[in-house]
């Protein structure tokens, strides 16, 4: 942790994070207003001192919103990230370290997969299962499945054939070992900071859904749900757009930044 | 140093090159004065961090931007490099001073056909047009002694071999007739018998354009033999320049005569005595065959055939209890190939033998047998995880053959290190914060710690300089002394592995040559290519010509 917090990178990222997942934690008990709670009398208002946040069509307090739509959101772009990377390694690596046959095998299916685009992967994993934020995020975690399952293989390839992996195969250790530590170690950096550039990806899918009707349904308050809701508005009050836009970038720069500097310490040549 | 009848092409005065780095500055370079006269080579020589290549990217203005050059002069026909603008310089690189790198197949453009690459060079510096660019460019590779030269310029750099490669990128530097050719290391990256012929067509090419030449290496012996004079560089400083006979015979430096003696010298015996003459044999291959890009069982009934490549053929050699036996080639000659097979990497057919039990298969070697053989890998970079701590990498064999406790460890480890003339306290440290010899020494470290009965050691001395060379040659020879263990050490260097093994075995294409005790590596029955083998390394005294009277007695093989 404190190789992180000491370049620039690690620890505009550790901010961010820390505000993103604060919000998630304490944001449904610090929001000023009930998010659901019509102020007719306010709709489609900007920043000002009783709605420092603006208010949208049905005059619902946009702060109190975003804080109550932290921890869905999170959640989903963490859940389906957690769900679709350690799937998709789990594939890649059994696929890299097998090599032959079984590689093969593995490695032309999730291409077949992976020439469908994710989105429509989703919609279409989402209509056999059905809609809601619970399949919404399975969707999404198997429809990132491919991709992580590639990226872990290519990963662990470039290591299998290293010195130190034949090393240890000549000095007769068992699987687990080299696959646990000679293998992985060295390549999962690859694999983290792809995960963390998901998370953003994730939570971008997850308002799609919401968009489309079929992942979280009004009057959620998810992040994704409310830059969609807004888009009829847009023109009569910006904010309804702006500040759940921001609020999604931010995190995706969080994970982001804080995934880079994770990669960072977790190499032993990068400190000195 | 010599009078130069005329003025020198480069002059370097008093020149000094800081890196600037977050730690402050780093002085690279410090009061360089060197001079080089019209057809004349300088060899520079000093090993990795001297700074060597630092002047070579100075002189071609290729520094990066944390260099700070503090004073000093660069002057290239008289004219100051330093205060040239960059216009200036892209008129001087190329037409009239080039560089050949080190390695051939990352200093080529792989996208681009060869010819092409040499014609681009004539059209920009001399203004031909394509055709007469691409005419002169064959000549040029003709020159170089390339048998086809219009086939090789319609050829990409993969459809090459290194040596080729060489002799393209040589041919480009010499193209425009340039006056000043910087080599860095040009030989470094190809085995003995095509460097041999680099060195040949340098000396030839530079007798008949009369070009200047600095010519950078790690390696005295070798640069002695196409310099008029050698300049030692050693952090940064050059301590000494002179011819390169008078170097050998009368060293003035310390630094100079560490080199010297690192030099191998096959008259020097620095082995441990030979087993019994009639002793059994500790390990035999048998007649082992390696056949690599053999097609798969669906390949074979789909009617697709792959070109399979011998990669060893009727392999049979026998190593004896606490024997050193090397095993000589070029590269391609299967030596690999074998270490592989003997360590359990590489499937094979045919047998090992080791004591009284038989391999066939590579599945049957068990741990008993991985305990007994270890081996150690040529690039120490590639073989120590990065993410281990020399601890526990030290520890691992001693874990898992059950050899130490987990309570013993810790004291076993620091024994291993001090064994191998290391620190204890490196047992703390990851192995990037290691010289490239402290890491070979972990690794040779890592193989003793199994208390093997053989230990491969394939090219262990290849990645390193000189210098450090001669040292873990000298360690791996300490340790077998200790421990009795046997060795099989693969090298090219014919030098050095005359001054260590009791037989060598000599590879081709796969397959034994021949196979002699190294006593007789002159005699006359020797095999065609192992003749090929010595002579591509002269030993240093014949290289010189002369020097007789210091060199070390000859010691006769007990």
């Amino acid at each position: 942790m404190h190789e992180i917090l000491r370049s620039p990178t690690g620890l505009t990222g550790s901010v961010l994070l820390l505000l993103v997942l604060g919000m998630a934690l304490l944001g449904p008990a610090l929001a000023p207003y009930d998010p659901q709670q019509f102020h007719p009398a306010v709709r489609l208002q900007g920043p000002s001192w009783a709605h420092p946040l603006g208010t949208d069509q049905f005059g619902r307090d946009i702060l109190s919103r975003l804080l109550n739509g932290a921890p869905t959101t999170i959640a989903f772009g963490l859940g389906a990230t957690a769900l679709g990377v350690a799937l998709g390694a789990l594939i890649g690596i059994v696929a890299g370290v097998a090599g032959g046959w079984v590689d093969s095998v593995i490695m032309r299916i999730l291409d077949g997969l992976l020439a469908v685009p994710d989105l429509l992967f989703t919609l279409l994993i989402v209509t056999i299962l059905g809609g809601g934020t619970g399949y919404a995020m399975l969707a999404v975690a198997i429809a990132f499945t491919p991709g992580m399952a590639r990226i872990s293989r290519s990963s662990v390839l470039s290591v299998r054939t290293r010195d130190y992996v034949l090393a240890a195969q000549a000095r007769g250790e068992g699987w687990g070992w080299i696959v646990g530590f000679e293998v992985l170690p060295n390549a999962l950096s690859p694999i983290i900071v792809e995960a963390t550039i998901r998370v953003a990806f994730a939570i971008m899918i997850g308002a799609t859904l919401g968009f489309l009707g079929l992942g979280a349904q009004p009057p959620s308050t998810e992040w994704g749900l409310m830059v969609a809701e807004a888009r009829q508005f847009m023109f009569r009050n910006p904010w309804m757009v702006v500040i759940p836009g921001i609020a999604i970038a931010l995190a995706a720069l969080g994970f982001n930044l804080f995934g880079d500097a994770l990669r960072d310490a977790l190499d032993p040549r990068g400190r000195s | 140093m010599d009078t130069l009848p005329t003025p020198p092409v480069l002059r370097v005065d008093g020149y000094t090159l800081d890196y600037a780095t977050p730690a402050g500055p780093v002085r690279a370079l410090e009061d360089i004065t060197l001079a080089i006269g019209p057809g004349r080579t300088l060899g520079l020589v000093g090993e990795s961090g001297s700074g060597k290549s630092s002047l070579a990217w100075a002189i071609m203005r290729y520094l990066p931007a944390n260099a700070r050059e503090n004073a000093g002069g660069l002057l290239l026909q008289g004219e100051n490099l330093r205060t040239m603008t960059p216009q200036e310089i892209l008129r001087v690189r190329g037409r009239r001073a080039s560089m050949v790198f080190q390695d051939p197949s990352t200093s080529l453009n792989p996208a681009m056909r060869l010819g092409d690459q040499v014609a681009e060079v004539l059209v920009r510096h001399r203004g031909l047009d394509r055709a007469a660019a691409l005419a002169e460019g064959e000549a040029a590779l003709a020159r170089t002694g390339i048998t086809k030269p219009a086939d090789m310029m319609r050829r990409y750099p993969h459809e090459a071999s290194g040596g080729e490669k060489q002799r393209v990128t040589i041919a480009t530097a010499f193209a425009c007739q340039p006056a000043l050719i910087v080599f860095d290391e040009p030989t470094t990256a190809l085995d003995i018998i095509t460097a041999q012929g680099i060195l040949q067509l340098f000396r030839e090419l530079q007798e008949e354009t009369g070009v200047s030449a600095l010519y950078i290496s790690h390696d005295l012996a070798l640069v002695s033999r196409i310099a008029h004079e050698v300049a030692v560089i050693h952090r940064g400083r050059i301590v000494e320049t002179d011819m390169p006979a008078r170097i050998f015979r009368d060293p003035r430096d310390a630094y100079t005569r560490d080199l010297i003696a690192a030099v191998p010298r096959p008259d020097h015996w620095l082995g441990v005595a030979p087993p019994p003459p009639g002793a059994p044999a500790l390990l035999s291959s048998e007649g082992v065959n390696v056949l690599y890009g053999a097609p798969s069982p669906l390949a074979r009934r789909l009617g697709l055939r792959g070109r399979p490549h011998q990669g060893a053929h009727e392999v049979s050699f026998d190593i004896r209890a606490g024997e050193l036996v090397g095993l000589v080639g070029e590269s391609g000659s299967g030596k690999s190939t074998m270490a592989r097979v003997l360590s359990g990497l590489q499937p094979f057919d045919g047998a090992v033998r080791f004591g009284e039990r038989r391999f066939t298969h590579r599945r049957q070697f068990d741990r008993r047998y991985r305990r007994a053989v270890q081996i150690v890998f040529q690039h120490p970079d590639a073989s120590l995880n990065p993410r281990q701590k020399v601890g526990r990498i030290l520890s691992r064999p001693l874990k898992i053959y059950g050899l130490a406790s987990r309570a013993e460890r810790p004291a076993r480890v620091r024994a291993l290190l001090e064994r191998v003339l290391l620190p204890p306290d490196f047992a703390d440290r990851y192995p990037h914060q290691l010289s490239g010899g402290e890491k070979q020494r972990v690794a040779i470290a890592r193989a003793f710690a199994a208390e093997p009965d053989l230990v491969i050691c394939d090219e262990i001395t290849a990645a390193l300089d000189v210098s450090v060379q001669a040292s873990v040659a000298r360690l791996l020879i300490d340790l077998q002394r200790d421990t009795g263990t046997a060795c099989l050490f693969i090298t090219h260097d014919l030098n050095l592995v005359r001054q260590l093994a009791h037989r060598i075995v000599v590879m081709q294409h796969g397959a034994v040559v021949d196979s002699f005790d190294t006593a007789d590596a002159k005699a006359p029955g020797r095999a065609p290519y192992t003749r090929t083998l010595l002579d591509a390394v002269p030993e240093p005294a014949e290289a010189l010509g002369g020097g007789e009277a210091d060199r070390p007695a000859r010691k006769e093989l007990p």
